[in-house]
């Protein structure tokens, strides 16, 4: 049975990777497994603890064998804190992508196929909170809660609802009118039915599109946090946080503090950022105001 | 619209940019600010509140003691107190009345003159906005009178052995007119009597101060004093760099300053009384147990803080008294030395702490008050901690309003501090701390009868001899029980660029703005 | 509807959005501990007592739903209120200080982002090929960039090593031009203080710079996307049938494709918005968001009320300004 799962799972992979926006879907899937996978395989790839100096570790030492991206003002190995950080990143973002989208998600179903009053006021919410700068929102949120991973997935979940919700809803409106669905209508079919069984399906394409695109921009949302130190409890290595102390020495020409956390951020941003983009290019869906 | 033409004005756009910006690079290049002696200080520090009535922070107080003027102030070379507006005083064989004669010639900028009457009403309104700093008129003044222009008569609560310490703090300040009796005035620009005026203020971005012409005292060295503020040290850092501020005052990074030194930059270093220490909540498990924190105590190595997290900057410090100040004792360090993780195993072992039962402590710090250099030495600490093989340490922060909202209920195991004195006085240094009337604030739940009466003795003597026996006494007790772990005392650092000829502090680390000289 | 009806209706709608927003962060402000009177003490000693009449100075002792109407009802009168942490100081005040600052860095820098996304959509669309594959990678890795990275990168490269531009700052402090407008730029013009506008420009290089290039991306791809299809339009094929030279076929197509970029102007509002937060912290930029990140670390309620409730309606006005340029350049529209 797993073995079946698995395959089959690949098989969806494949046909991914196929069609049109195959490469981008690739490359994005590559990166961010390769992401996955150094955060899993975290304790075996990093040379030495985040958190403690390394004997003989100079402070600010430079990219070199010993420490190929460096160490910090600590004298901490600054690729041992990468490789750990991607556990941080990750977690949140899977977490707050995972929470938006089984609030979101739901919403915009009921929203979108019964309408009414609710439908108003919940779009009116939505809309508000969609318009407003989704990080002020997030850092207004995640300090209230305090710096934890699972604080910072809620104030990223707070950001990234109504994402979830408008695309959803607008694809049940469009979905609405099709005469499948009206034939199931006008043969009695309950309404919950339709929802989960015929509309959640063809629905599904867009939401997969929305998240690749919106996990792109929640990593740099939670970047953002973790800049503002909502995230992690330093020495704990978390990207955002290792960037913010390390940009106290780029003065002094210190530039492999800041340069390799920030290239982490981009290019995982930029693996979901490809994998969204390839998705929609291959279910033909517009991800909203990413064009 | 053509494309064509969009493009010339493109074009036409970027070129008069360019040129704009080369006549102001010749313009800046060429012409040198002629004849005004124009001191910019550059900070990192905020004015909080422009009222001595409410505001309660070191940097706000720096620029009120520029602006403003009380009775007594500190001078800069001996550190003993001198009449600033006062010209003489006494006091009664009780210690109770102390009497002041002011000096006739000091006005405000506007040149009111700077009456007795000025001074009995600045106290008064103090008394009545009760804002945070007024403690420090209503612990020690019973009541003031003026009973003519130019005489101030003071009755106290109690004797204070420390008085003038306290007079000489900015909620003693004489406040223009224009202060409102009973309402605190966070943007007021009226000032005092004190050797600049304010010209122009707008908030978080610049003051500008000039001289006062009529402040009785030392005339200012310079003409015009700005001072820009700046987010952070690296903003301020790089505005000294490009010649924008003469002189950087807090806060540099600990590792700017040898970076500046080694470019050319002259550093000034101030012994400072600004100390740090961690909070021990000593009423809860497992800290309530004493060979717990003398564990504690004896694992922390102060030079590998001073070092490494500090670069150099600050001095390892071994009680809660600085030693610049007199009574001070390295209690810290006769007991249990530094880094002496054979002492701290061994006090851990003996109340039963093993590698399978493991000592699990939560260190709280603060990463929005004390600068990035407190993520550092949380950092550090929990490293040495940890080098015992017996102690887990969790770090845990919380911003500024939140952290001392916890600190004061007692909410957190462990945490990070800091501490300015109020006014220079071994007391200020104890009794805030140690005192359980006084203490609540810290959270630590510290109690000790014998302290209380060792502290309460020295406020109310005069002689300087028996306080300082009494205050050694309470020293050797602190360190015995713990309830406080001193870790460093700050240094502090002005930067300044080849211009600046002469710059002073204050006793209490205030920058002197009259001392400053500017060349060319 | 008439265009004025439909402007009419939607400033109307400012004042629900308005409403939520503030809802939100009313509730997200008090929900856990951490107490602007304490923030503000900071660690000295303040007997209880005190403490209290503090609070009930600032009205923090009243039942929470009394506060909120109360707030509200200052709201309706144009009041925000008075700081919590910095006491007196009106919110207003505050926020008209700040408010040019962040207006600057963000025209600046929604020019860049504009002038970028035209001219990289366009060589996109015109090339084709290879080109336009490096344009389209360029469009999504811009949008990917971490805002302080890259202008830590940039302040690396021409403050520390070419020590070409300032890093951080509006002005030289000497050099601030005497206030009109608020605007650094525009105050220095207007007064004709050539050493303000040289000082100005050249802090405002990299932090316009920074986020125009994070901000671009989305242009450059809409641009590319729409010219293309329009350059390929039968239109266009027409005029190039009549003889009509390349850069005029190309400045009718580039004309066509304006009303997409219009929209986009709009959406983008929110991300310029919360860009200026993260590129005013990385270059030291005194303006809004810098102010409502640190108030939101003291629990300045007020402050941070404050902020929000004029941010949206900053971003709600402007939507309405940017659907009214949108019916002006697309004549097919009608409301």
């Amino acid at each position: 049975m797993e073995g079946g799962l698995f395959s089959r799972l690949m098989g969806v992979v494949a046909g991914l990777v196929r069609g049109p926006g195959g490469l981008m879907t690739a490359t994005g899937l590559a990166i961010i497994t390769m992401f996955a996978l150094v955060a899993i395989a975290a304790p075996w790839i990093a040379p030495y603890p985040p958190d403690v100096r390394p004997p003989g570790a100079g402070l600010l030492e430079p990219p070199s064998l010993r420490h190929p991206f460096g160490t910090n003002d600590l004298g901490y190995d600054v690729f041992s804190r990468i490789v750990w950080g991607a556990r941080v990143v990750l977690k949140v973002v899977l977490l707050s992508s995972l929470m938006s989208m089984a609030v979101g998600v739901p919403l915009g179903l009921i929203s979108g196929y019964y309408g009414g009053p609710l439908d108003r006021l919940l779009s009116m919410v939505m809309d508000s909170l969609y318009a407003f700068p989704g990080i002020i929102m997030a850092i207004a949120v995640a300090s209230v809660l305090g710096p934890s991973t699972f604080n910072a997935a809620v104030a990223l979940m707070v950001v990234y609802v109504p994402t979830y919700y408008r695309m959803t809803r607008a694809r049940v409106l469009e979905l609405k009118n099709e005469p499948f669905i009206e034939a199931l209508q006008a043969m009695g079919a309950p309404g919950w039915v339709i929802l989960v069984r015929h509309i959640l399906p063809n629905a599904a394409p867009t939401i997969l599109v929305v998240f690749g695109l919106a996990s792109a921009d929640a990593i740099l949302t939670e970047a953002g946090l973790s800049f503002f130190g909502l995230v992690a409890v330093y020495p704990q290595p978390d990207w955002g946080l290792d960037l913010y102390y390390g940009k106290n020495y780029l003065l002094d020409g210190a530039w492999w503090l800041v340069f390799f956390p920030g290239a982490s951020i981009l290019l995982l941003a930029l693996g979901f950022a490809l994998l969204g983009e390839g998705l929609s290019e291959r279910f033909r869906v517009r991800g909203g105001s990413y064009g | 619209m053509s494309l064509p033409r969009s493009r010339l004005v493109l074009a036409a756009v970027v070129i008069i940019i360019l040129i704009l910006i080369g006549v102001g690079y010749t313009l800046l290049s060429g012409q040198v600010l002629g004849g005004e002696r124009i001191v910019v200080i550059g900070t990192t520090d905020k004015i909080t509140e422009l009222d001595p009535a409410t505001s309660y922070d070191f940097f706000t107080w720096e620029v009120l003691s520029n602006v403003m003027a009380g009775l007594v102030k500190y001078d800069p070379e001996t550190g003993r107190i001198v009449g600033d507006l006062a010209e003489s005083w006494e006091v009664s064989e009780d210690g109770l009345v102390w009497t002041f004669k002011l000096k006739s010639n000091a006005a405000f900028p506007d040149g009111t003159p700077c009456t007795a009457f000025d001074f009995v009403r600045s106290i008064n309104r103090v008394m009545t906005i009760q804002g945070d700093p007024s403690w420090l008129v209503t612990e020690f003044v019973e009541s003031v009178e003026a009973p003519d222009e130019y005489t101030v008569v003071i009755r106290l609560k109690k004797p204070v052995s420390f008085f003038l310490a306290v007079l000489a703090t900015p909620p003693y300040f004489i406040v223009h007119p224009n202060y409102p009796d009973d309402k605190a005035e966070p943007d007021a620009t009226y000032g005092g009597c004190g050797p600049y005026r304010i010209v122009e203020f707008k908030r978080d971005e610049y003051i500008i101060l000039e001289p006062n012409p009529y402040y009785p005292g030392e005339k200012p060295k310079n003409d015009r004093v700005i001072i820009r503020f700046y987010k952070n040290s690296e903003a301020l850092r790089a505005a000294l760099e490009a010649g924008e501020i003469d002189v950087a005052w807090r806060t540099l990074n600990p590792e700017d300053i040898e970076s500046l030194r080694q470019k050319g930059f002259n550093v000034i270093e101030v012994p400072g009384n600004f100390i740090r220490y961690i909070v021990v909540k000593v009423d809860q498990p497992p800290l309530d147990n004493k060979k717990i924190r003398q564990a504690l105590a004896a694992a922390i190595d102060r030079n590998e803080i001073a070092e490494r997290v500090f670069k150099g900057t600050v001095e390892p410090l071994y009680s809660m008294v600085p030693s610049t100040l007199w009574s001070h004792e390295p209690v810290f360090k006769s007991m249990y030395g530094d880094g002496n993780i054979e002492l701290a195993v061994k006090l851990l072992r003996e109340v039963g702490i093993s590698e399978a039962n493991k000592l699990r402590v939560v260190l709280w710090y603060t990463p929005t008050h004390y600068g990035d250099t407190e993520a550092a030495l949380a950092a550090v600490i929990k490293e040495q901690w940890e080098r015992t093989g017996l102690i887990e340490v969790e770090l845990r922060n919380a911003e500024w309003g939140t952290y001392v909202d916890l600190l004061s209920q007692g909410k957190m195991m462990l945490s990070l501090l800091g501490w300015y004195p109020d006014y220079l006085d071994p007391d200020n240094f104890l009794t805030p701390f140690l005192l359980s009337t006084a203490n609540k604030w810290t959270g630590t739940g510290y109690v000790n009868p014998e302290v209380d009466r060792l502290l309460q003795e020295a406020q109310a003597v005069t002689d300087e001899a028996t306080r300082e026996r009494l205050y050694r006494e309470v020293q050797r007790i602190l360190a015995e029980d713990v309830p406080y772990i001193p870790l460093v005392q700050g240094k502090l650092f002005v930067v300044v660029s080849d211009r600046v000829v002469n710059l002073e502090v204050s006793p209490l680390q205030f920058l002197i703005y009259s001392s400053i000289e500017v060349s060319g | 509807m008439s265009l004025a009806r439909y402007v009419a209706v939607r400033l109307l709608l400012v004042v629900p959005t308005v409403l939520i927003l503030y809802t939100i962060v009313f509730i997200v402000m008090r929900v856990l501990p951490g107490d602007p009177v304490q923030a503000a003490l900071g660690v000295h000693y303040v007997p209880p007592e005190e403490l209290e009449e503090l609070r009930a100075k600032l009205g923090l002792d009243k039942p929470l739903y009394v506060q909120y109407f109360e707030y509200l009802a200052g709201l309706l009168r144009g009041d925000l209120g008075e700081s919590m942490v910095f006491q007196g100081r009106s919110v207003w005040e505050d926020i008209k200080d700040k408010f040019p600052a962040t207006l600057e860095l963000t025209l600046a820098a929604f020019t860049v982002s504009v002038i970028i996304g035209f001219v990289t959509g366009s060589i996109a669309a015109v090339k084709g090929g290879l080109v336009d594959r490096a344009m389209r990678v360029y469009g999504i890795i811009a949008y990917t960039m971490f805002i302080p990275w890259l202008g830590l990168m940039l302040i690396y490269i021409f403050s520390v090593e070419l020590k070409l531009l300032p890093s951080g700052g509006r002005i030289d402090p000497r050099f601030i031009p005497r206030d009109v407008t608020g605007l650094y730029i525009v105050d220095s013009i207007i007064t004709g203080d050539l050493r303000a506008l040289a000082s100005a420009l050249e802090h405002l290089v990299l932090p316009a710079l920074t986020l125009g290039i994070v901000l671009s991306g989305a242009y450059t791809r809409i641009v590319r996307v729409h010219l293309a299809e329009a350059l390929r339009s039968e239109y266009s094929i027409a005029y190039r049938a009549r003889g009509l030279r390349e850069s005029k076929v190309l400045a009718h197509a580039l004309r066509n494709s304006m009303v997409p970029v219009v929209t986009l102007m709009g959406l983008q509002l929110a991300l310029l918005l919360g860009g200026a937060v993260l590129t005013e912290t990385t270059f030291s930029w005194p303006g809004l968001g810098s102010f409502l990140v640190e108030r939101v670390m003291y629990r300045d309620y007020t402050a941070v009320q404050g902020a929000v409730v004029v941010f949206a309606v900053i971003v709600s006005l402007t939507s309405i300004i940017v659907d009214v340029v949108y019916a002006l350049i697309d004549p097919r529209i009608r409301y």
